[in-house]
């Protein structure tokens, strides 16, 4: 049942451009799909492990510049490209999260330390100029090429083929958490997030689940983060700010955390919002907090997790 | 015979009734802001606004403009970029597709330039874009950026105030200048602009750039202070400014500064303890409020307008990119084409024309603003000369 | 070279007071409430905008303003707790997230009455005191040595009143305090409040020394949360002592190494302290 209204939905998404013609929505759409994918894979190492993890906005922004990188000296192709960046990012996680987790480091310690990291990070970015350019970014003037039967290697240019490849890169980011968080992984994951030391005591080697999910997480807001330079067309050093980390953490909190899809659906929320509410700018950010404090006060399951358990029980 | 003189009666009162102009509602020009109303470099993209609104509303209230035959009044439309990129793209886009406008003003900020850059030139031809950030300077002038205009003067170059400026450094025996500036875009840039260009006046710089919001420099003035320099040449925000001029006279060993950014109000504020503070305004407001009657005309306007009886003196220099002028500009060059909706016509207009307002601006071949300034000099105890530029 | 070091640790001392006064208030709220509240930099901010509007707009002398600032903060601090904190009390993540919704609405209040053009309170104690060849400016002496009292007032406070040992019997072990007749939601609440009044103070000291606008917290409670961690949350002179290892690391850094990475040389100093002895430097408690 469950799996017949997810694909009756992905069918309305992937058909969507066919009845929607506006540039501005489909580009909503495509900002909040790759959104979506941070949120959500954020969710796999905050809500299913209980991790706090503030290097997220950096998987994302140093993604973003090591595709280019390799793009450029090492001559390849985007999709290769993405491939060497997921892997940088990879190998950093190990780093990071093992030093994290094997030190024991509780909750909120490991976000101070995540946080560290990403600081750090940020402040070579903007200082390595020669390679980064620095705070003036990088304009990217290559486009994605796919092979597209029928058309052979076309260039990934406009809203819509962007669309499709964020819808794609949105279903298959939450395929993978969904068997993950369902797997026997997954029940460790629950294990760990409700009690360490219980986890500890079941057997489960803590370390080694907590880092798998914290190295996945991030491969995957890398992977976004490399989408997501390509579609904008320049990075910044900004993609790796607390603000950044502080936006997906709002996100996940505003959609929900105890379920895969939740976090999406506070990413297509707040991605959306400000452009359909116009405010003044200061008033946005008055609303912005208020919304998120009455969240969490009124709806700790966040809206999404409040509907369907609202449903469930009806 | 009654019937026809009661018809003819009947049509006379009823062509007196309609209305003397004809009952053809004004159609409306649009003109976009997309600027950063929140967050620290906010200070551009406000005075922007407030700007714009003002001009918008002058040119409304005194029954719009003609052009062609026809009447049209002004709509603005501002939304708040936040510096995100992202947001800026979608805001563009809404304004490009959704409002159907022609006339963008602003990004003031590099980042949100490299944002929506890609789909803009994707619109070559559809639009103008006007705005100051540092990253247009490069793309003028390249194939498929014809819709792009920088409103805001460039320090180098030949009708470039930043040798101008150092050269009046130089007159003054400047032999050793130190430089604290904000470790970001422009920030990049400025160094980068004015190496060269003290290298060449042969006076000696040391520069050292300084993470975004720090509001502590003991530090970096104790490191340039050891180097014994003649001048402290500090970053480009008043946030700034505030904080570093008032630390380094403090340490006692800065006691002049050269500004090619930010308000005489930092210096105003530690007269007592300052030599010499040099700075580059697009205006000194305080004293061409008196000397020339439009910038007196604005000043009351303004505080009409936002009832206030504050005038911004700091912040209204930067009225002079992406501001108030340009959209009288923008209108003057409209009824020059004869046109709203050709903007090739309307740019070529708006480069062959020099418009006097609060300033005198100009177009140079790339499409950079050129506009008059003053340089300011202040001495000790408060006491400040002005002297007025034209550039040629 | 030494007149430089000597010169960083000195200001680095003085900034780091102010860092460890907002340390502080995180530490007691963390000890006590079991949550970190990162408000705490929007309740400095406000102080700040109170005493400069008290001293510079309605001409009150600035110890009477600082007084003002503080009365102000320490109601919004109430405020805030009766209405949002109370329903976050150990839980952390929750607790996160309501200072981050508190931080965005008030930052953009901050910024609806006052704009980001920013603002100067007037020179209060113009002049430098020069001693060992060092420049120190006479404010910014005087609010070191007004900080240091603070925390030592709090530090005498928390051993010597019954309100302070009841925290610290809280700190150790909630059910056995509770037991002894503490009164669980008034300490809390108390502590939140005084947290805030202890932000608002440092608030209210900073806009003596330098310009204020809507988003000068920020920076200030990050470097806060990297100074309680540093020493462990629960040592009140710790929170001084993690400040001022904070503030003169960034300065004698600076010196020697690029300034541009200022801010991760606290960062990195944190790191490796959390990795040798996670309860920080002088916890050991909890």
């Amino acid at each position: 049942m469950r799996t017949l209204a997810w694909a009756v939905v992905a069918a309305l998404f992937a058909l969507l451009p066919l009845a929607v013609h506006s540039d501005v929505v489909l580009t909503v759409l495509v900002f909040a799909c790759l959104q979506g994918m941070l949120a959500a894979s954020f969710n796999l190492i905050f809500g299913f492990t209980g991790q706090l993890s503030m290097f997220h906005a950096a998987a994302f922004g140093i993604a973003a510049y090591a595709t280019h990188l390799s793009m450029e000296h090492l001559q390849v192709s985007f999709w290769i490209g993405t491939l060497l960046a997921a892997c940088l990012v990879a190998v950093l996680s190990l780093i990071v999260g093992s030093i994290c987790f094997r030190f024991r480091l509780r909750e909120f310690y490991f976000a101070v330390v995540t946080l560290a990291f990403s600081e750090m990070a940020r402040l070579l970015i903007l200082n390595w100029n020669s390679v980064t350019n620095g705070s003036l970014g990088i304009n990217l003037q290559e486009k994605p090429t796919v092979w597209w039967p029928g058309a052979g290697v076309v260039k990934l240019d406009g809203t819509v083929p962007w669309y499709y490849v964020a819808l794609a890169g949105l279903a298959l980011t939450l395929l993978v958490c969904h068997r993950l968080v369902h797997s026997w992984m997954g029940r460790c994951f629950a294990a760990i997030r409700l009690n360490d030391a219980l986890g500890d005591a079941l057997g489960i080697n803590v370390f080694r689940y907590k880092l798998a999910a914290f190295m996945v997480g991030s491969v995957i807001a890398a992977v976004t983060g490399s989408l997501y330079a390509y579609y904008l067309g320049s990075i910044e050093p900004g993609f790796l700010s607390v603000d950044q980390s502080l936006a997906i953490v709002a996100m996940v909190l505003l959609g929900g955390r105890r379920s895969v899809a939740a976090p999406v659906f506070g990413a297509f929320l707040l991605t959306a919002l400000p452009h359909v509410i116009h405010f003044p700018a200061e008033v946005r950010s008055i609303v912005y907090g208020a919304i998120l404090i009455a969240t969490i006060l009124l709806l700790p399951r966040g809206i999404y997790g409040t509907v369907s358990a609202v449903l469930r029980r009806g | 015979m009654g019937m026809r003189r009661s018809a003819a009666l009947i049509a006379a009162a009823a062509l007196a009734a309609l209305p003397a102009g004809g009952a053809v509602a004004q159609e409306v020009v649009k003109i976009g802001q997309i600027e950063a109303q929140t967050g620290p470099l906010a200070t551009y993209g406000w005075m922007g606004y407030q700007g714009v609104k003002m001009a918008v509303d002058e040119i409304n209230r005194a029954g719009g403009f003609t052009v062609a035959g026809k009447k049209y009044r002004l709509e603005q439309i501002s939304p708040d970029t936040r510096a995100n990129p992202q947001e800026a793209l979608i805001q563009l886009k809404q304004l490009l597709e959704n409002d159907k406008v022609r006339f963008v003003f602003g990004p003031f900020l590099t980042n949100v330039f490299n944002g929506i850059e890609p789909y803009a030139t994707q619109n070559n031809g559809k639009f103008l874009l006007m705005g100051g950030a540092t990253a247009m300077h490069g793309m003028l002038g390249k194939p498929n950026h014809d819709y792009l205009l920088r409103t805001w003067n460039w320090d180098a170059g030949q009708s470039g105030f930043g040798q101008l400026l150092v050269d009046y450094l130089k007159k003054q025996g400047a032999k050793k200048v130190a430089m604290l500036f904000q470790n970001d875009a422009f920030g990049k840039v400025a160094v980068d602009i004015y190496s060269p260009i003290f290298k060449q006046a042969g006076i000696e710089l040391q520069v050292e750039l300084f993470e975004p919001g720090t509001k502590d420099f003991s530090a970096p003035l104790a490191k340039l202070g050891a180097g014994k320099p003649d001048y402290l040449f500090p970053g480009y925000t008043d946030a700034v400014l505030y904080d570093i001029v008032r630390q380094a006279t403090e340490t006692g060993l800065f006691s002049r500064f050269f500004l090619v950014r930010g308000s005489l109000a930092p210096g105003l504020k530690n007269k007592e303890a300052i030599d010499d503070y040099i700075a580059y305004l697009p205006k000194y407001f305080e004293e061409a409020e008196k000397k020339e009657p439009k910038v007196k005309a604005f000043v009351a306007a303004y505080k009409a307008f936002f009832k206030t009886s504050d005038f911004p003196y700091d912040q209204a220099p930067l009225c002079s990119s992406s501001c108030y002028d340009h959209v009288y500009m923008l209108v003057e060059a409209m009824k020059r084409a004869g046109t709203v909706d050709d903007v090739a016509k309307i740019k070529k207009e708006l480069m062959s024309m020099t418009y006097s307002g609060l300033w005198n601006i100009r177009y140079d071949s790339t499409g950079e603003a050129v506009f008059d300034f003053d340089v300011v000099h202040m001495k000790k105890g408060g006491v400040v000369t002005a002297t007025h530029v034209q550039p040629k | 070279m030494a007149q430089l070091i000597l010169g960083q640790l000195l200001n680095g001392a003085i900034v780091g007071t102010l860092y460890g006064i907002i340390a502080l208030g995180v530490s007691l709220t963390f000890g006590i409430t079991g949550i970190v509240n990162f408000a705490l930099g929007v309740f400095m901010m406000l102080g700040a905008y109170a005493a400069w509007y008290l001293t510079d707009t309605l001409h009150a002398p600035y110890p009477l303003a600082v007084a003002g600032a503080v009365a102000l903060v320490a109601a919004a601090g109430w405020i805030a707790d009766q209405l949002l904190f109370r329903f976050t009390r150990n839980d952390l993540v929750n607790g996160l997230l309501v200072s981050i919704g508190l931080i965005a609405a008030l930052e953009g209040t901050a910024l609806l009455a006052w704009t980001s053009t920013p603002k100067e309170m007037h020179h209060i104690l113009p002049g430098v005191f020069f001693a060992l060849g060092l420049v120190v400016p006479k404010m910014k002496l005087t609010v070191f040595a007004i900080l240091l009292v603070a925390i030592a007032l709090t530090q005498l406070a928390l051993t010597r009143t019954w309100m302070g040992r009841a925290a610290y019997a809280y700190a150790q072990n909630a059910e056995a305090a509770q037991l002894m007749g503490v009164h669980t939601g008034r300490l809390q609440t108390g502590v939140m409040v005084y947290s805030t009044a202890l932000a608002g103070f440092g608030g209210a000291l900073y806009a003596s020394l330098y310009s204020l606008e809507p988003t000068l917290g920020s920076l200030y409670v990050l470097k806060a949360v990297e100074a309680a961690i540093l020493a462990g949350i629960g040592s009140i002179a710790g929170a001084l002592v993690g400040g001022i290892i904070l503030g003169v690391t960034e300065g004698v850094g600076s010196i020697y190494l690029p300034l541009a990475f200022r801010d991760a040389y606290g960062l990195i100093f944190l790191v490796a302290v959390l990795l040798f002895k996670p309860s920080g430097l002088f916890g050991g408690r909890r």
